[in-house]
């Protein structure tokens, strides 16, 4: 292909990456495609000779990849953000270096084309093309098999303004209520008891159904400390718990904390 | 004027010295369309005993590793016999090749389909989120400290899911199947720089791809797999450079060696000190072969000039952009050689048992061994043969004598393997000191497979080369990955692959949600690769001067360390993850935090359970969040001290 032909179709396909569609695995192939036309201006730019069809295509496969760390360590360096947009426009300034380092070079005489070389990219593309086909096609059929469930769990959590605790709680008199969290998966539905603790002191106590690969928020009511010490207070769901720690409205003899 | 005899256009097509010549691209179609059905079938055979492997591997029946290796090897035997018959074209022996390089990705790809799994494969997700989310490089990574200073791999990666709009993990796996062809090739046409012989050089990347790595370690998203295949196209280029007639050619294949060596080393830290290696290697050969006047001058200056090009700029980097590097790698190889030191002495502290714990079966534990003594045989016939048949010009001389020191550098890291903290570094090395094996060991093979002059011996040598280059594979593939990496199955414990079940994912997720991304946090090795990749946070497993692991270690009644808490609060972490597993089970590769922690590692689990649940009782750490295994306690550094009262 010429230098003029491979330009076009280089910023042609850069231009559809650019623009992007709904389609990313085509995509993918038109960003393939392109990077190794990247990788045959590299390597017509810096050499300009012939070489074995099978060097060329790894080495422009290989500067065609390394072409993008090159373009976004550049970006990195002028203090562009890297995105969709910068990495295409990056990519289109550098194949118009190489372009033009390869125009002029060819003015003193392109390399002859090889004749070989359509051949053996059809030599390489079209096992890729079958491995890939049979890889993927392997896929589809693990994932379609039956596999063993992953071990299940129920997690208990603080929840709402509860989850933002990050301080002993001052307790009104009135108590308060904590929503909690509450969420099963790979479980069968089953039915806890729900518990509060003061201390080593139960408070309050009862059943709660959890529902299977389910979650939920509870409202949890804990009643004020007796006093303005430092309390421990432990809501816990089976064998899960949340811990948090709380002081009661002051009263007489506080002191003697 | 040109320093050596000038080479054919395409020197995989001449005819050879060592093997009957190429068939001519024109002739019968038949060998075509034979090797493409009997590839097609196999291929898929094997590909579906690859499955068959993986679904033992989940019900833990035990025949995963049967499974495996009779589907690799019902493709790769085949394929290899296609590569090596002599009369196999040229464009035919690069299709096998290929399908070659597709086909043992499979292995990688039914491991890993969805997404992260190997430990630096979350460290590189997490690195191309962060460059699609923030769209900078260089961020601090808080899975693998470095990964951030080498953004080749990560930046190829995010670029590609940006450009396309397919995932990162498709992304990564675009590239790293990339990747996989082009080492494949790679060794194949830097084999053929050295040796004219097609054959050979089929053979020779047939040899490289029995090493330890190759089949699961170099296909992760990880930074090296990407980098080592740039490794050797840079040799290519550098072979191509000196051996070129002087001027723009020279010129042109010494900016293309450099351009490839500065990708590597932007890529990864050990890949390019390990290219400076074989560069500095094959400068000494030149220099020394130059001196004995059989090497042309040119040659040798053409070798310095790129060595010294490139190390430059690996220095550079390493000092301007990647200052932490050595700070990372120093302890493993100053801890790798006290190890070395203790094995020596009399106490023989330090030492590493193969194989411990380990459910690989007898016969591949066997083959690792085997594997060491096949390769030492190997080299000394590739010895003999390198010093009593001299072929190829001068600078073919040079790059096989390079490849052959460099392949003797296998058998020092043999050493490395037994310490804990060498044996990383080690497997590590072995993919590049087996590009040297591979390359001098291939004409040993090709040449054993034409001295036998009778059909039935041929078939014999050929069949004995075929069981022994399987034992090398099943052997080296053993040695290199614990079974957990390479199948699927229960959780385990301690398993950077099967340590991540459901119900850590899920404490990330909520942690993310209903806290925010970027909180600090301390955790365990395994919790630290979930919340730091897929929850984006920043944790810290522990290091010998931020040891949070003495968090988890205080027995119940002792007093934490004031000063680590006060490097806690100061630094401003927030959270505390506790994994229960750790009082019940036993870390499967004997790691609960890093590599150098201070935890016994007795065949008992390193923890009570009161140790861990400590922080139940203790008013400056809030528990938000329990799901049985795991918990997630919020710092509370104000309330240190304070007593709780106990009514």
């Amino acid at each position: 292909m010429t230098t003029v032909r491979l330009l076009a179709a280089t910023y042609a396909a850069l231009g559809l990456l650019a623009a992007g569609t709904h389609l990313p695995w085509l995509l993918a192939v038109v960003c393939l495609a392109a990077l190794v036309a990247i990788g045959e201006l590299w390597l017509r730019a810096l050499t300009g000779e012939a070489m074995p069809p099978v060097a060329r295509i790894g080495l422009a496969i290989a500067s065609g990849l390394v072409s993008l760390p090159f373009v976004a360590i550049t970006l990195h360096a002028a203090g562009v953000t890297i995105g969709t947009l910068s990495i295409a426009i990056g990519l289109a300034v550098l194949v118009t270096l190489l372009g033009g380092a390869v125009l002029v070079r060819e003015r003193s005489g392109a390399a002859p084309a090889d004749p070989r070389l359509p051949r053996m990219i059809l030599a390489v593309g079209i096992p890729a093309l079958l491995t890939l086909v049979a890889g993927f096609g392997s896929l589809q059929l693990y994932d379609r098999l039956p596999h063993p469930p992953p071990p299940g769990y129920t997690s208990l959590a603080l929840n709402g303004w509860a989850a933002g605790i990050d301080r002993p709680v001052a307790i009104p008199a009135r108590g308060v209520k904590v929503p909690v969290r509450i969420s099963s998966a790979g479980l069968p539905a089953a039915t806890e008891p729900l518990r509060v603790r003061m201390g080593a002191r139960l408070v309050s106590g009862r059943t709660l159904a959890v529902a299977a690969d389910a979650t939920s928020s509870v409202d949890v009511f804990v009643p004020a400390p007796p006093d303005a010490c430092l309390h421990r207070i432990e809501i816990s769901l089976g064998a899960s718990s949340t811990i948090f720690y709380g002081r009661g409205p002051a009263t007489r003899g506080a002191a003697t904390c | 004027m040109t320093l050596t005899r000038m080479v054919a256009e395409d020197r995989l097509d001449p005819p050879v010295v060592a093997s009957p010549p190429e068939a001519p691209a024109t002739a019968s179609r038949w060998p075509g369309v034979a090797c493409a059905a009997s590839l097609v079938v196999t291929g898929a055979a094997g590909a579906a005993l690859l499955v068959a492997a993986n679904r033992a591997a989940e019900r833990d029946s035990g025949d995963q590793f049967g499974f495996f290796w009779l589907g690799l090897l019902v493709f790769t035997l085949p394929a290899v016999f296609w590569l090596v018959r002599p009369r196999t074209g040229a464009r035919l022996r690069v299709a096998v090749l290929t399908a070659y390089a597709g086909f043992t990705y499979l292995p990688k790809l039914l491991r890993t389909p969805d997404g992260p799994l190997y430990h630096d494969e979350f460290a590189h997700w997490r690195q191309a989120h962060e460059i699609l989310i923030q769209g900078r490089l260089f961020e601090q990574n808080p899975i693998v400290k470095v990964v951030g200073d080498f953004p080749g791999l990560h930046a190829t990666v995010a670029s590609i899911s940006a450009l396309t709009g397919v995932s990162i993990w498709h992304g990564a796996l675009i590239v790293l199947i990339a990747a996989h062809l082009l080492v494949v090739l790679g060794v194949f046409v830097l084999a053929a720089e050295i040796w004219p012989d097609a054959r050979v050089a089929a053979v020779a990347a047939i040899l490289y791809s029995l090493n330890s790595s190759f089949l699961f370690f170099d296909t992760q998203f990880g930074y090296e797999s990407l980098a080592i295949p740039l490794l050797v196209w840079t040799l290519v280029a550098l072979h191509r450079a000196m051996r070129g007639p002087a001027g723009h050619a020279r010129y042109g294949w010494s900016a293309v060696t450099l351009m490839l060596s500065a990708a590597t080393i932007a890529t990864h830290h050990l890949t390019a000190l390990g290219l400076l290696g074989v560069m500095l290697i094959l400068c000494a050969v030149a220099t020394a072969r130059a001196l004995r006047r059989s090497h042309p001058r040119a040659v040798t200056w053409t070798a310095w000039a790129l060595t010294v090009a490139a190390a430059v700029l690996v220095v550079t980097y390493l000092v301007v952009v990647a200052p932490r590097t050595v700070g990372y790698l120093d302890p493993y190889l100053a801890k790798a050689l006290d190890q070395v030191a203790g094995m020596a002495g009399s106490s023989g502290s330090g030492k590493r048992t193969l194989f411990r714990e380990s459910i690989a079966p007898w016969w591949e534990r066997y083959a690792a061994f085997g594997a060491q003594g096949l390769a030492g045989l190997a080299m000394a016939a590739a010895a003999w043969r390198l010093r009593y048949r001299r072929q190829g010009d001068a600078v073919s001389r040079t790059g096989a004598l390079t490849m052959f020191v460099l392949g003797s550098l296998y058998f020092p890291a043999a050493l490395l393997i037994l310490t804990p903290s060498g044996a990383e570094g080690a497997r590590r090395s072995w993919a590049f000191s087996y590009l040297g094996l591979a390359v001098v060991v291939a004409p040993v093979v090709v040449a054993l497979l034409d001295h036998a002059a009778r059909r039935a011996t041929r078939i014999a040598v050929a069949g004995t080369l075929l069981g022994l280059c399987a034992v090398a594979l099943v052997g080296n593939t053993a040695a290199g990955m614990n079974p957990s990496y390479r199948f699927p199955g229960p959780p385990v414990f301690g398993s950077d692959t099967r340590s991540s079940i459901p119900e850590v994912s899920a404490a990330s997720e909520w942690l993310r949600t209903t806290q925010g991304r970027d909180l600090r946090i301390v955790a365990d090795r395994y919790s630290g690769l979930i919340f730091g990749s897929f929850g984006e946070q920043q944790p810290v497993t522990g290091s010998q001067s931020f040891r949070t692991y003495d968090l988890y270690l205080a027995q119940p009644d002792r007093r934490i360390d004031p000063h680590l808490i006060g490097q806690l609060s100061s630094w401003r972490f927030g959270y505390l993850i506790v994994d229960r597993r750790m009082a019940r089970e036993v870390p499967e590769i004997q790691i609960y935090f890093e590599t150098n922690e201070p935890v016994p590692h007795d065949g008992k689990p390193a923890f009570s359970l009161g140790q861990l649940t400590k922080f139940d009782h203790t008013p400056w750490t809030i528990k938000v969040y329990d799901s049985g295994n795991i918990a997630i306690y919020r710092f509370d550094f104000a309330s240190l001290g304070q007593r709780v009262s106990g009514r």
